[in-house]
């Protein structure tokens, strides 16, 4: 391929026929356009007339521009131009691509991915072996041929963290383990870190280094933060460049489970700034669902911020044992823990068996001695379901009797009556300090402040499981806090008060602590290594590089104070984490990191990602010498005056080119006329089946039965209507007549739904098998199983045959059967309801309070009804008289049925009437 | 094939343009109302002109005496004196005339004869007698005229211009000649200054297609006449079209100045136009001269 300016060549010589130009030129010049014929009878006035110019029998010199440039263009396009034509990379011996595959590539893998893949392909025809290297997982590069590798790309993942010390010791290990000299691609992601000198000097000394890097910034989302009843998010990218507005979605768990977008803003990127700040303010109920942040568009572990408990807020419910005493702000036993709870924790407020419904995480009894039954048992059942029921102690309990002789169920211990006191004025000893927490305790980890001491509590009975109970002891061993679970749930007691009268635990920052460990409270500052220490985290779900969260199987459990405080690596994956009842999330970005765009010294060659593909110009230009050809006829036909034949063509070309948009117009000027035509008047309408016979009939029947409700009743039809299900609307028509034939196609998905549509706001459909004379309803005639095949997707109630005070038979004339053409008995509504009783006195029972859906029967109604446009009946009903009554009979039918329609339960309100009359009377 | 049934078929060919020629010339001669053009005086003719009381020399047979027997006097009933002018027809044959430059537009030739055979069948109708210049077809009354009329105007004349057939025409009659002048104006010329010199006068009506009147042609373009005899090559008929109006313009002045010597009248007809109108316009200019 040979490349002039930029454009790739296929048969270059082609471009010599450029040559051939300024010849064409002077041919084309010299040719006038050829004359027409034209009978002219006045040309006897002509003779002798001269033309005044003599240049215009010279072709036009734009009109032979257009020309050159179509010639030109056909012989361009010939000779095969390519734009952006892939130019050989030159170099030998092997290959060594190296890839960060960190989260910050992820957004853009399937680009790398593609820039692997011509590399692959350019080793490949180079006969190159080729070894491809993560940073982020390194392994020992394998030289193979390209083709290989090209198999294995898709297995290729970007890992959820940033290459860390470890990877790159590793990696720089294995570098320069490798015997030989390669040269190296590195495809960074774009960020910096730390200990990539070292890689490049490893990799430097190998041979050339190529940096293929995008100068697209990287953007990321920090962990967000709950600050002052909002929910703040920190959107940060490595490059300042313009301004950009960034969409960030926050996902969750709908009522039903399924996770959707619960809410979504915008965050918008000054120019030039790296940092951009949201605010999005929720209702707790939908900010305690949201389990994860995304940035849209960015599909990274890095543009996700999972949550934890830093956005929940527990619901809590405070009581307190003696409630009454107003004014006593500073004395109520519950002042420390609101102080406590009012920054995390939302409080649920009422009696405690309201309470329990609303199912708040954690109820906490103050000096609560003695609970009513059913309170107990409520609460258990509450606390077996998974609450936290947390306990203090106090006067009245060391008072009572309860837990005294046998384990109250909600109670972790039993206690002795009376408690003690020590370190008072009147007691010998000194006020106890606290133990160290043990291993096993939840508290375990916290300092303990020296000032911490407790002068009263109540004391455990040694039971010989007290051990496994106590998570807080004093330093001479005695209980302090003790604990037991309750089915799924748990029951903590605080040996002491919740107030400062027995210990000044509740003064101290300890209490605070404990708490939030027992996840009353959660905290929503970030976690503090010191704050975890000794905690041992295990992995719940853990994130991949793109940002999807897996199962985290049997990964090991973290460490506390690892998980918060260490670099990211295989060890620590981004995710969530849980630990008791308490979950932490890992995220990939710290609330205060920062994004650095990785920089190169000036000897190593850095190449955008971008691969351009190659663009064949070939098909273009020969399009656009056709266009010019298609110009050149029609400026032709204007310079030799035969433009008048076009013109005349002109609207036939114009039709041609507004067809399609005028043919829509059209199906909405039609859909238009129908809703008028059944909307001006009243109208029935029929279901067209497509086979005519039945169609017409249907019709005529339906006018028959317009005509006969214009003359007897108030309801005046204009002609009736066919109705298309697939096309026409329905909301117009009261009810539709359903002739049911075994070879009408069923209606598709879309006219099913808006038949249901239909049925459901009001409207009826009368099914008629018409094979009444042959089969009973449901007996498997084909009309009939048609019918079961058509009715099945419509969303119809229960059926009954029409009961004998069903509306139906009164709605305008009184009746007991409903013939048609064939005199079937079976005809079936919508069934009454269960509860429908006859009441003493009243002639009708209070049926259903509406329309019935439908009415399925097979009598062939249409039939009877049918008449011609002059009125006379079109087909035989039964023999002489008896067959007039029977048309007769079939008409009052149909009237009944519009009536029912129209009026709904109006006559069976009329069973009212006598007492109506009989209370105006008075 | 047998010559009989040759000359049948080109009868048949013959005969099956007259009718619809005829049939639209009745229909277009139905829609002018009739008007005797009397001689406002007694005389021979069906018309009631005055009762005059018998004079001597009357003869018996000429009392009327349904208007004698209310009185005691005698009444003679007069007619008015009618006479049968005779009206001579000249319709242009030529090739020229056989031109139409729109699908949906007559050519000359029909139109012309359709009006030509409309005044015939209303002259007829009044009572006049209609012929044709020239000695083939001399002025005669009644519908068979007519029909002799339409045939004779049924043979094409190949020559590309035919010259008006001025022979034969008869002292003091009539004469209506209808074409689209755009041939040779000396024989125009000529005819015209014979008839008047026999004291016939008429109307010259010209039948001109609606492109020969605007010429609308652009672009390189070599006209012929329909016969292909003549033709005129141009570069750009555009530019023509100035000069050619001015050249139409002269002509007609020449028919102008010619009827204004010679005392006929000039009417002008466009094929684009009703042919009602045109035959109103004739209608009026002949019976005008009548009266």
């Amino acid at each position: 391929m040979t490349v002039l300016g930029g454009i790739g060549f296929a048969s270059p010589w082609l471009l010599t026929g450029l040559l051939a130009l300024p010849i064409l030129w002077l041919i084309l010049r010299a040719v006038p356009p050829a004359p027409i014929r034209r009978m002219f009878p006045a040309v006897t006035l002509l003779l002798g007339l001269r033309d005044d110019e003599s240049v215009s029998d010279r072709t036009p010199w734009w009109l032979l521009l257009i020309r050159m440039l179509a010639v030109a263009a056909v012989i361009i396009g010939l000779a095969g131009p390519v734009l952006n034509p892939q130019r050989e990379v030159d170099g030998t011996g092997p290959l060594l691509l190296l890839l960060d595959a960190s989260w910050a590539g992820s957004a853009g893998w399937g680009q790398r991915m593609e820039l692997l893949d011509t590399q692959l392909t350019e080793a490949g025809r180079a006969d190159r072996p080729v070894a491809v290297m993560r940073l982020s997982a390194p392994e020992a590069p394998v030289f193979q041929s390209a083709a290989s590798w090209r198999a294995r790309l898709a297995g290729l993942k970007p890992e959820p963290w940033q290459p860390g010390a470890g990877q790159l010791a590793v990696a720089v290990e294995e570098i320069r383990s490798v015997s030989g000299g390669f040269d190296t691609h590195w495809l960074s992601d774009g960020l910096d870190f730390d200990g990539r000198e070292q890689v490049l000097s490893a990799l430097a000394d190998r041979g050339d280094v190529t940096v293929f890097q995008s100068p697209d910034p990287v953007i990321a989302l920090r962990p967000a933060q709950y600050a002052d009843g909002a929910i703040e998010l920190s959107l940060v990218r490595s490059v300042g460049g313009s301004e950009r507005v960034q969409g960030v979605v926050a996902l969750g768990p709908d009522p039903s489970g399924t996770v959707r977008v619960l809410e979504r803003a915008e965050a918008r990127f000054d120019a030039e700034a790296t940092e951009a700040r949201l605010a999005l303010s929720l209702p707790s109920e939908l900010r305690a669902r949201i389990t994860r942040f995304e940035l849209e568009g960015q599909r990274a572990a890095g543009a996700v911020a999972l949550t934890d408990d830093g956005l929940r807020r527990r619901e809590v419910a405070l009581f307190a044992g003696r409630q009454d005493r107003e004014g006593l702000e500073l004395l109520s036993p519950l002042h420390y823990l609101t102080q406590v709870l009012v920054p995390t924790a939302d409080f649920v407020d009422g009696a405690l068996l309201d309470v329990i419904p609303a199912n708040p995480d954690v109820i906490v009894l103050a000096d609560v001695a003695t609970l009513a039954p059913p309170e107990t048992s409520a609460l258990t059942e509450w606390v077996e379901n998974g609450g936290l029921l947390l306990r203090f102690s106090g006067p009245r309990m060391a008072a009572s009797d309860i837990g005294r002789d046998e384990s109250d169920p909600l109670l972790p211990v039993r206690l002795r009556s009376g408690g003690r006191s020590v370190g008072g004025a009147m007691s010998w000893g000194e006020a106890k300090t606290l133990a160290p927490f043990p291993e096993n305790s939840p508290f375990f980890g916290l300092k303990l402040p020296p000032d911490v001491t407790v002068s009263t509590q109540v004391v455990a009975q040694p039971d010989p499981d007290l051990a496994d109970k106590v998570i807080a002891a004093l330093s001479d061993g005695t209980p302090l806090v003790t604990r037991k679970p309750l089915g799924l749930g748990q029951v903590v007691l605080f040996h002491v008060t919740a107030d400062a009268e027995w210990s000044s635990l509740p003064l101290s920052g300890l209490f605070v602590e404990m708490l939030d460990r027992l996840a009353v409270s959660s905290s929503a500052k970030q976690v503090d290594a010191e704050a975890l220490e000794g905690t041992v985290w295990s992995p719940v779900r853990v994130m991949d590089g793109f940002g999807q969260l897996e199962e985290a199987g049997n990964l090991p459990g973290v460490d506390g104070v690892s998980l918060v405080s260490d670099p990211l690596g295989p060890e620590i994956r981004p995710g969530i984490y849980s630990n008791e009842k308490r979950r932490l999330a890992r995220n990939v970005l710290r609330s205060d990191t920062t994004l650095l765009v990785a920089e190169w010294p000036p000897s190593v060659p850095v190449v955008g990602l971008l691969v351009k593909a190659e663009r064949p110009l070939g098909g273009w230009l020969l399009s656009l010498a056709l266009i010019l050809l298609a110009v050149d006829v029609v400026a032709s036909l204007a310079l030799s005056g035969r433009l008048s034949a076009l013109r005349r063509a002109t609207p036939l070309i114009a039709a041609v080119f507004v067809f399609a948009p005028d043919a829509q117009a059209q199906t909405a000027e039609a859909a238009e006329r129908f809703a008028l035509e059944a909307t001006h008047e009243m109208v029935l309408a029929h279901v067209l089946t497509g086979n005519k016979s039945v169609d017409d009939v249907a019709w005529a029947g339906l006018l028959g039965l317009s005509r006969t409700l214009y003359y007897r009743t108030s309801v005046e039809p204009a002609d009736p209507i066919g109705v298309d299900l697939e096309r026409d609307e329905l909301a117009f028509f009261p009810m539709l007549y359903w002739p049911v034939t075994p070879d009408q196609p069923a209606p598709s998905e879309a006219a099913y739904a808006r038949l249901n549509t239909y049925l459901r706001l009001g409207g009826m459909i009368l099914f008629d098998t018409r094979d009444a004379d042959v089969a009973r309803f449901g007996s498997g005639s084909p009309n009939g199983r048609k019918l079961q095949e058509l009715a099945a997707p419509l969303d119809i109630p229960p059926l009954e045959p029409v009961p004998g005070d069903h509306v139906l038979t009164r709605a305008f004339y009184l009746l007991q059967d409903f013939p048609g053409r064939h005199s079937g008995t079976d005809v079936w509504v919508e069934s009454a309801p269960m509860d429908a009783e006859r009441i003493e006195g009243m002639p009708f029972r209070n049926l259903n309070d509406g329309v019935t859906p439908v009415v399925i029967g097979g009598n062939d109604w249409a039939a009877a009804w049918a008449v011609d446009r002059d009125g006379r009946a079109l087909l035989p009903v039964g023999r002489g008289l008896a067959g007039e009554r029977k048309r007769e009979l079939a008409y009052r039918f149909g009237v009944n049925l519009v009536m029912h329609v129209l009026t709904g339960n109006y006559k069976s309100d009329q069973v009212h009437v006598p007492a109506l009359l009989d209370r105006l009377g008075q | 094939m047998s010559a009989p049934r040759a000359l049948r078929q080109r009868a048949e060919a013959q005969a099956e343009t007259l009718p619809p020629l005829l049939a639209r010339a009745e229909h277009l001669a139905g829609t002018v109302l009739l008007g005797d053009h009397g001689r406002r005086r007694a005389g021979l003719g069906d018309d009631f002109w005055q009762y005059r009381p018998a004079q001597p020399g009357d003869s018996r047979r000429m009392i009327d005496h349904r208007r004698s027997a209310r009185g005691d006097v005698q009444y003679v009933r007069e007619r008015e004196w009618e006479i049968a002018q005779s009206v001579m027809l000249w319709v242009d044959q030529g090739a020229s005339m056989r031109f139409a430059s729109d699908k949906t537009l007559e050519t000359k030739a029909d139109r012309a004869r359709l009006l030509g055979l409309a005044v015939a069948i209303l002259l007829v109708r009044a009572g006049e007698r209609v012929g044709l210049t020239g000695t083939a077809l001399p002025p005669r009354r009644g519908n068979g005229q007519i029909h002799r009329l339409a045939e004779a105007w049924s043979r094409d004349v190949a020559a590309d211009y035919a010259p008006p057939e001025h022979r034969a025409m008869i002292p003091h009659a009539r004469a209506l000649f209808i074409s689209d002048f755009l041939g040779d104006m000396a024989e125009v010329e000529l005819a015209l200054t014979k008839a008047a010199d026999r004291g016939v006068r008429g109307v010259v009506y010209q039948v001109l297609d609606p492109n020969e009147e605007s010429f609308p042609y652009q672009g390189r373009t070599i006209f012929e006449s329909v016969g292909g005899t003549i033709r005129h090559e141009t570069l750009k008929a555009g530019e023509l079209r100035g000069r050619y109006l001015e050249r139409l313009a002269e002509r007609r002045d020449v028919l102008v100045n010619l009827c204004r010597a010679t005392g006929w009248q000039l009417g002008l007809h466009h094929t684009g136009d009703s042919a009602q109108t045109a035959l109103l316009w004739l209608w009026r200019s002949l019976d005008g001269g009548t009266r």
